[in-house]
C-alpha cells in the first residue's frame, strides 16, 4: 500500500512538471511578442493533495521597451532544470515499479 | 495531455518565427525593387506577433479557465512600412520622375540581417524546447518497460 501511495505523489509531481514545461514552452514561443509577460507555475507545497497548480506571472522580471518580460536565458535554465527533474522522477518511479513487480513475483525475478 | 500541448506551443513559435524570417528575406530580396503590382517601390514588411491560446478541448479550456492558460503565438498582422521611400538621383532610369529621382524602398540590409539572426535564434530556442519535451515523453514511455 505504501509503495503505491508514493507512486501517486510522484505521478502528481510529474504532471506538475509537464504543466510547467508547457508554460516554459509558451514563454519561449512568446519571446518576441510585444507586451507578453513571462509566466510560471506556482509550486504546490504538498503533492499529497491533488490540485492543479495555478499559472502566475513570473515575479521580479524586468520588462523590455516593448513590454515583454521574457528572459530567454532564464527559460533555457528552467527548461534544462525541468527535464532533469522529470528524468530523475521517472527513474525513481521506475525503481518503485520494479520493487512492486519483484513483490508480485515473490522476490524470484530481479 | 499537457506534454503534447507543450509541443504544439513550441510549434506555433516555430511557425511564427519562420513567417518572420520569410518576410525578412523578402525585404532583402526586394531592397532595390522599384515596381510592384500595387504601383510604386516595394514597401518593407514586418510580422506583428501576438499571443493566442491553442485550439483545445472543452475539458482543457475548463481547467485552463481555473488555472490560467499557457499560450502559443501567432502572426496577427503583417505590417507594411509606409514611410517615405528613399529618393536617388538616376535620370536615365525608366521609373525616374520628371526631376530625375527614382523612389527606392527604404530598407537597411544591416538591420534586416540582425532581425534575421534574431528570428533564427528564436526558432532554435523553440526547437530546443521541443526536443526536451520529446525526451520527457520518451522517459514516460520507458516507465512501461
Amino acid at each position: 500500500m505504501s509503495l503505491a501511495g508514493t507512486g501517486l505523489e510522484l505521478g502528481r509531481f510529474l504532471s506538475y512538471l509537464s504543466q510547467r514545461q508547457e508554460v516554459i514552452a509558451s514563454n519561449i514561443a512568446n519571446a518576441d511578442t510585444p507586451g507578453y509577460k513571462a509566466r510560471d507555475v506556482a509550486e504546490p507545497s504538498d503533492f499529497s493533495t491533488a490540485l492543479q497548480a495555478a499559472v502566475v506571472e513570473a515575479p521580479g522580471l524586468p520588462s523590455r521597451n516593448d513590454g515583454n518580460s521574457v528572459n530567454i536565458d532564464r527559460e533555457a535554465r528552467l527548461l534544462a532544470e525541468n527535464t532533469i527533474r522529470f528524468n530523475l522522477t521517472t527513474q525513481i518511479l521506475r525503481s518503485q515499479l520494479k520493487d512492486i513487480r519483484s513483490a508480485i513475483d515473490e522476490g524470484r525475478a530481479s | 495531455m499537457s506534454l503534447f500541448n507543450a509541443i504544439s506551443i513550441s510549434a506555433s513559435g516555430m511557425d511564427a518565427q519562420r513567417i518572420r524570417a520569410e518576410l525578412i528575406t523578402e525585404n532583402l530580396a526586394n531592397a532595390d525593387t522599384t515596381r510592384t503590382p500595387e504601383g510604386g517601390p516595394y514597401q518593407r514588411k514586418d510580422a506583428i506577433f501576438s499571443s493566442a491560446p491553442l485550439q483545445a478541448s472543452f475539458a482543457q479550456t475548463l481547467s485552463e479557465f481555473s488555472t490560467g492558460t499557457p499560450e502559443g503565438v501567432t502572426v496577427s498582422q503583417i505590417a507594411v512600412d509606409d514611410s517615405e521611400p528613399e529618393r536617388r538621383y538616376l535620370p536615365g532610369h525608366p521609373d525616374a520622375d520628371p526631376d530625375g529621382y527614382v523612389a527606392f524602398p527604404k530598407i537597411d540590409p544591416a538591420s534586416e540581417m540582425v532581425d534575421l539572426m534574431s528570428a533564427s535564434r528564436s526558432y532554435q530556442a523553440n526547437v530546443a524546447a521541443i526536443s526536451s519535451v520529446k525526451d520527457m515523453i520518451a522517459r514516460s514511455i520507458d516507465l512501461f518497460r
